[in-house]
C-alpha cells in the first residue's frame, strides 16, 4: 500500500520549495508536503528583507558573502520576487561611531557594494528619516515577497513533475529495519488542491529518500524516528504600517539589539523585530510591549512611525540551530548559518536528512547544497541550474502598458498587477472579461484572484498570498466576501463559507495586535459592514432560519407572475462589484 | 500606546522635500477607512460610471503609486475639483490636497505640453490673463466671443463647448469704478460718515482687505459694488489691494505652478494688510475656498497660514460682527424682481459651512422669498463645463438643480459663485443675482 516517490521533501518553507524545485529540475521524482499553505511556518512571517550582507559583515563574514552572492542571483532568477529598493544603516549620535567604522569595512571585505551618505543625503533619499541621523551607509539590500517566491519555486517544480501536496501534515516517519522508508501524510481535505467540505484522509508515502525541510518544526519530525533535531525556535515580532514610510531599507548601524530594521514591503512598512527564545513554536505568547518596543524604538529612526497607522502585527518563529554542545545563552548570539544533518552519518539511521537553521536570502544555495547531497546518494549526476534559470513569472518584465492598454487596468493596478505577475501578466489578466477590481486596497483585480484559485483551490489564505487581496489598510473588510464569491460557480456554497470564514479569522489574527486609532476604526467599521450589511450576524443562510419571503415585495415594475420565481433566488445577492 | 517620549518633535517631513517635488501625501491615506462615502458624495461619480471616484483617486492611489515610478491614472482628469469629498469625509482624508497634487503630477508627466487638449486648459486656467485682454475692448470681445463661426471651430479644434455663450465682459470693470469712486480715500470717507450715522465710535477701525477676484472684475462689477455699498453702509472702510487669480481654476487643471506664481502676489499684498489688521473678504466662494484651504495645502509661502486665518467670505464675516439679520428683518426689498429666488448653495461655499446661510439670512427679509433649490452641484465646476468632452457630464450632475429651479415661481435665481451663476442661467434662462445684491437691496438706497 502506499504511494512511491523518490524523494519525500517535508516543509513547503522557502527552504522546502527550493529543494523540491531543484529536485526536479534535476530529474529526480519528488513529493513535497507541507501541513499549511507554502510559507505557513517561518517563511511567511518573515520581513521580507533580501540581504545585501551587510547586517553580517561584522559578525559573520562568511554569512555575508554568501548574502551578496544569493542576493544578485534572487535579482537575476526572481525579478517578479523582488524589489529593488537599497538598504541603509543609520547612525544616530548615540550609536558608535567605531561600529560605524567596522561596519563599512566589513562591507567592502565582503565585497558589499557601500557607499557613505552624510545625514542630508540620507534625508534626501528618504525624507521622514530622524533630522538629527548623522550619517548612512547605503547598500544593496532588496525587499522579496517570500510567498511569491516560494509559490513560484513550487510551480517550476510541479512543471517539471513534482507534487506538492499543502494541507498535508506528517503525522509519523515509517521506519522499517532501522531505516526511514517515507511518512504517514494526513491531508486535511483530500489530496491535491484544497476543497473545504472534502473529507480528509491518510496516505503513506514511500521514498528512498525523506529531507526533513519543516524548519522550527524539524525537531518534531525528528521525534517521530527518536532523533534529537535540536532546533531552537526564536519567536520575533513583526509590525505592518499601513503606508510606506520609507522606500529604502533601513537598518540601525549597531552591534544588535530589537527592533533595528524597516523593511518597505508592497504597499507597507513591516517594523522588526524581537527576538525571544520559545518553547513550542506554536504555542507562545504574542505580546503587546513587543509591539510597543518596535514602535519606540524604530521612532527614533523614523518619527513619523509614531504617528502612522498600524494594520497587524505577526509573529514568526526562527528556526534557530545550533550545534550540540555549544550552549548559546543569548538568542542573538546563535549562529544564522544552515546545517545539513545526514543522519545515517550522525545517528546511524539511514534514508532521512534534516536542514536547519539558515535564512531566507541564502534558501537557494541551501537548497542546491541538500540537493548535491541527496543526488549523490541516489546515484543521479545531472547538475544544478537553479541560478541561472528564470523561476516562473521572472522570465521577462511584466507588461504595464499591456496591462493598461490592452485591458484597461487604472494605472496603479496595472502596476501592482505587472510586478506581481511578472511575466504571466497578460495570460493571466486575458483570462478574465470583464475584469473588475476585487481588491482595491491592493489592486488586485478578479482574472489574479481566479488565477490564484485555479492553483490553491478555496484556500483563500493562498489565494491571499499569491495576490495579497485582503492585506491592505481594510484587511478584508470589503473584500474578503468578494474573493469567496469568486469560488463559485467551480466550488458550492458551503466550501465558499468555510473557506470566508478561515480567511477572516486569519486576518483577524493579526489585526488583534492594531487595535487602536484608525485601525481600530477600521475594525469597528468592518464589524457594522460585516453585521449589518452582509448579515452575518443572523444570515438564514447560515443559521438555518426561515425566511418569510411573502414579506418581500416584488420591487418595482414586477409582475405579479414573476414573483413567485423572483423571491426565491435569495441566497447570491452578493456578488464582485460591491462598489 | 506607549508612554516612551518621542525623541523629535520638531520634525517637520514636507520642508524637506526640494522644491518643484511632488509632496509625498501617503501618509494621508492612513486617515482613510474606505467607507466610500466620498463615493456616494461625488456628483461626477454619480452621472459617470467609468470614473473611479475621490476614494480610488485620493487615499487608494496615493498608497498604491510608489515614490516616482508609477503614473498617476488619467482619470484624474474627470475630477472636477468640487470638493464635496473634503466635507463628506468622515475621518479627515486630505482628499482635495491629494487630488490637486495629483492631477499637477499628472498635468506635468503625462498631459504632453506640445497637445491641443493642454493649452485648452492653461487657457482656461487663465481665464484671467483673457479677461485682461478682452475688458480693454469689452464690446469688440463681447461679440467675436460668440461669433458664430469662431465658436464652432473652438469647439471642433480647441475643446470649448459651443453650447454654451460666454459672459459678457463689462464695458467699465469693477477696478476702473472703483477709482472713479476716489479708492480707499473715497471709501474711508465714506465709511466714517456711516459710522457716524450709525452712532458708532467715528475713529473705529473697521477696516477690510477686498479679494474681489476675477469674475467680478471683469464680468460682474454689480457684485463688487454691492461688497462695497454693503461693507461701507456698516462702517467699513475697503482696500482693494492688487491681485491676480485666486488659483481656482488652476488647481482643476492641474496648472499649479500657474497658481503658485498669482498666489505668490496674493498672499504678499494681502499679507501685506494682514499684519496691518485688515482681514480678507472675498465675495466669491471659491475665492475664500482657494485662500483659505487649498493654499496653505499647496503652497509654502510667507505669511500664508496668517492669510488663510484671517480670510473671510463677505456676508459670514458681516454675520460675526454685526447685526445683519437683525438688519435685514427690519427691512424690505422693494424691487420685485427679487421677490422669488431659487437659491443653490455652491459646493465651495458648502465646504466653508455657508450653505445654509443666505437662506437663514433672508429668512426674515420682508419682500424675498428665497427657497433651496436641494444640495446638488451645480455640475459646471469653474472650467469643467466648459471643455466639449465634460459638456453632457456637467449637464447632468446640472439636471437636479435645473429641475428644482424650475419649481420656484419667478425667474430669478440666487447663488455666490459666478460659474455655478453661469450654470445656472445657462440650464434654466433665469437672470441669477449674488446674494450682496440682495442685502445691498434691503440696506442700502
Amino acid at each position: 500500500m502506499g504511494t512511491r516517490t523518490e524523494v519525500l521533501v517535508i516543509g513547503g518553507g522557502s527552504t522546502g520549495c527550493g529543494v523540491v524545485r531543484d529536485l526536479a529540475r534535476r530529474g529526480v521524482d519528488v513529493t513535497l508536503v507541507e501541513k499549511g499553505n507554502l510559507t505557513n511556518g517561518t517563511t511567511g512571517r518573515m520581513h521580507g528583507l533580501l540581504h545585501s550582507g551587510g547586517r553580517y559583515a561584522v559578525s559573520d563574514q562568511a554569512s555575508a558573502r554568501e548574502c551578496i552572492e544569493e542576493n544578485r542571483v534572487l535579482r537575476d532568477i526572481a525579478g517578479h520576487c523582488v524589489e529593488e529598493t537599497g538598504g541603509l544603516f543609520v547612525k544616530r549620535p548615540e550609536d558608535s561611531e567605531e561600529y560605524f567604522q567596522e561596519k563599512l569595512q566589513g562591507c567592502r571585505d565582503c565585497d558589499i557594494p557601500a557607499e557613505v551618505l552624510t545625514g542630508e543625503e540620507a534625508r534626501a533619499r528618504e525624507p521622514y528619516l530622524a533630522h538629527d541621523v548623522e550619517k548612512a551607509i547605503a547598500v544593496p539590500d532588496a525587499a522579496v515577497d517570500p510567498f511569491r517566491l516560494c509559490v513560484a519555486n513550487a510551480v517550476d517544480a510541479e512543471n517539471h513533475g513534482a507534487r506538492i501536496e499543502t494541507h498535508a501534515e506528517v503525522t509519523d516517519l515509517l521506519v522499517e529495519s532501522g531505516e526511514i522508508v517515507g511518512a504517514t501524510v494526513r491531508h486535511a481535505s483530500g489530496k491535491g488542491p484544497r476543497e473545504h467540505g472534502t473529507p480528509g484522509e491518510e496516505e503513506e508515502i514511500y521514498a528512498d529518500h525523506v529531507v526533513n525541510a519543516a524548519g522550527a518544526w524539524a525537531g518534531r519530525i525528528g521525534d517521530f524516528a527518536g532523533l534529537d533535531v535540536a532546533v531552537r525556535p526564536s519567536k520575533g515580532v513583526m509590525t505592518v504600517m499601513n503606508t510606506r514610510q520609507v522606500d529604502t531599507v533601513v537598518n540601525r548601524c549597531r552591534p544588535k539589539g530589537d527592533a533595528d530594521i524597516i523593511v518597505p514591503h508592497e504597499t507597507a512598512c513591516i517594523l522588526g523585530t524581537t527576538d525571544e527564545e520559545v518553547g513550542d513554536p506554536e504555542d507562545y505568547p504574542e505580546e503587546e510591549w513587543e509591539v510597543d518596543l518596535v514602535i519606540d524604538t524604530l521612532s527614533e529612526l523614523v518619527p513619523i512611525l509614531q504617528e502612522a497607522r498600524t494594520i497587524r502585527s505577526f509573529w514568526g518563529v526562527r528556526p534557530l540551530y545550533e550545534p550540540p554542545g555549544t550552549g548559546t545563552q543569548d538568542p542573538t548570539d546563535i549562529t544564522r548559518d544552515y546545517f545539513t544533518l545526514d543522519h545515517a552519518e550522525r545517528d546511524d539511521v539511514p534514508g532521512m536528512t534534516s536542514i536547519v537553521g539558515g535564512k531566507l536570502t541564502t534558501y537557494r544555495m541551501m537548497a542546491e547544497s541538500i540537493t548535491d547531497h541527496v543526488c549523490e546518494k541516489l546515484g543521479v549526476s545531472a547538475t544544478c541550474d537553479t541560478a541561472d534559470v528564470p523561476l516562473p513569472g521572472s522570465e521577462r518584465e511584466g507588461d504595464i502598458e499591456a496591462a493598461m492598454e490592452r485591458f484597461g487596468l487604472r494605472s496603479p493596478v496595472a502596476r501592482r498587477s505587472a510586478d506581481r505577475l511578472g511575466s504571466r501578466t497578460e495570460d493571466v489578466l486575458a483570462s478574465c472579461d470583464p475584469n473588475p477590481v476585487v481588491c482595491s486596497c491592493e489592486g488586485v483585480t478578479r482574472a489574479e484572484v481566479r488565477d490564484a484559485i485555479e492553483q490553491a483551490g478555496t484556500d483563500l489564505n493562498a489565494v491571499r498570498l499569491r495576490t495579497r487581496a485582503s492585506m491592505g489598510n481594510c484587511q478584508g473588510g470589503r473584500c474578503a466576501h468578494r474573493m469567496a464569491a469568486e469560488l463559485h460557480p467551480e466550488h458550492d456554497e458551503e466550501s465558499a463559507r468555510a473557506a470566508l470564514d478561515e480567511l477572516r479569522a486569519e486576518r483577524w489574527k493579526g489585526q488583534r495586535h492594531a487595535l487602536w486609532g484608525e485601525q481600530l476604526s477600521q475594525a469597528m467599521l468592518n464589524h457594522a459592514l460585516h453585521g449589518a450589511t452582509l448579515n452575518e450576524d443572523g444570515d438564514p443562510a447560515r443559521t438555518g432560519a426561515s425566511v418569510e419571503w411573502d414579506a418581500f415585495d416584488d420591487g418595482a415594475g414586477a409582475d405579479a407572475e414573476d414573483a413567485q420565481g423572483g423571491s426565491t433566488a435569495g441566497g447570491d445577492a452578493e456578488g464582485a462589484h460591491g462598489d | 500606546m506607549s508612554d516612551a517620549e518621542s525623541p523629535n518633535d520638531e520634525f517637520e517631513p514636507i520642508e524637506v522635500f526640494p522644491e518643484n517635488e511632488t509632496p509625498d501625501l501617503r501618509p494621508g491615506a492612513d486617515d482613510c477607512y474606505k467607507c466610500s462615502t466620498c463615493d456616494t458624495n461625488c456628483p461626477v461619480a454619480e452621472v459617470d460610471d467609468d470614473f473611479p471616484g475621490p476614494k480610488f483617486q485620493g487615499p487608494e492611489q496615493w498608497r498604491l503609486k510608489r515614490k516616482e515610478d508609477t503614473s498617476v491614472d488619467d482619470s484624474i482628469s474627470k475630477c472636477s475639483n468640487c470638493m464635496r469629498c473634503d466635507s463628506a469625509c468622515p475621518s479627515d482624508v486630505p482628499l482635495s490636497q491629494m487630488h490637486n497634487t495629483a492631477r499637477a503630477e499628472y498635468v506635468e508627466e503625462e498631459l504632453s505640453k506640445t497637445s491641443l487638449t493642454y493649452w485648452r486648459n492653461r487657457i482656461l486656467a487663465n481665464y484671467r490673463t483673457s479677461a485682461f485682454f478682452a475688458s480693454k475692448v469689452p464690446r469688440i470681445a463681447n461679440a467675436a466671443m460668440n461669433f458664430g463661426p469662431a465658436r464652432w471651430a473652438m469647439d471642433r479644434v480647441f475643446g470649448i463647448t459651443s453650447e454654451r455663450e460666454f459672459p459678457a465682459f463689462a464695458t467699465e470693470t469693477f477696478r476702473e469704478w472703483w477709482e472713479r469712486e476716489g479708492g480707499a480715500d473715497g471709501s474711508r470717507e465714506r465709511a466714517r460718515a456711516a459710522r457716524e450715522r450709525r452712532g458708532e465710535d467715528a475713529d473705529a477701525e473697521k477696516k477690510v482687505a477686498y479679494f474681489h477676484g476675477c469674475y467680478a472684475n471683469y464680468n460682474t462689477p454689480e457684485v463688487g459694488k454691492a461688497m462695497v455699498r454693503v461693507f461701507e453702509h456698516f462702517g467699513y472702510e475697503l482696500v482693494v489691494p492688487e491681485q491676480r487669480c485666486s488659483g481656482t481654476p488652476m488647481f482643476a487643471n492641474g496648472m499649479l505652478d500657474d497658481a503658485e506664481r498669482h498666489a505668490e502676489v496674493n498672499v504678499s499684498s494681502m499679507g501685506d494688510l494682514i499684519e496691518q489688521g485688515y482681514d480678507a473678504i472675498a465675495s466669491c466662494t471659491s475665492c475664500s475656498m482657494a485662500l483659505r484651504q487649498e493654499y496653505p495645502e499647496l503652497f509654502d509661502i510667507e505669511g500664508i497660514d496668517e492669510l488663510a486665518e484671517n480670510t473671510w467670505e463677505a456676508l459670514e464675516y458681516l454675520r460675526v460682527q454685526e447685526d445683519l439679520s437683525g438688519e435685514l428683518s427690519a427691512a424690505t426689498v422693494e424691487d420685485e424682481n427679487l421677490a422669488q429666488l431659487a437659491y443653490h448653495a455652491p459646493c465651495h461655499a458648502r465646504n466653508q459651512g455657508l450653505d445654509g446661510q443666505a437662506l437663514e439670512l433672508f429668512a426674515d427679509l420682508a419682500g424675498v422669498d428665497a427657497a433651496d433649490v436641494g444640495d446638488s452641484c451645480s455640475g459646471i465646476s469653474g472650467t469643467y463645463g466648459w471643455k466639449s468632452e465634460k459638456y453632457d457630464t456637467s449637464m447632468k450632475i446640472g439636471e437636479e438643480m435645473f429641475d428644482h429651479m424650475e419649481d420656484v415661481e419667478g425667474e430669478v435665481g440666487m447663488t455666490e459663485c459666478p460659474t455655478c451663476a453661469m450654470q445656472m442661467e445657462h440650464g434654466t434662462g433665469y437672470e441669477i443675482r449674488h446674494p450682496l445684491e440682495i442685502v445691498e437691496s434691503a440696506l442700502v438706497s
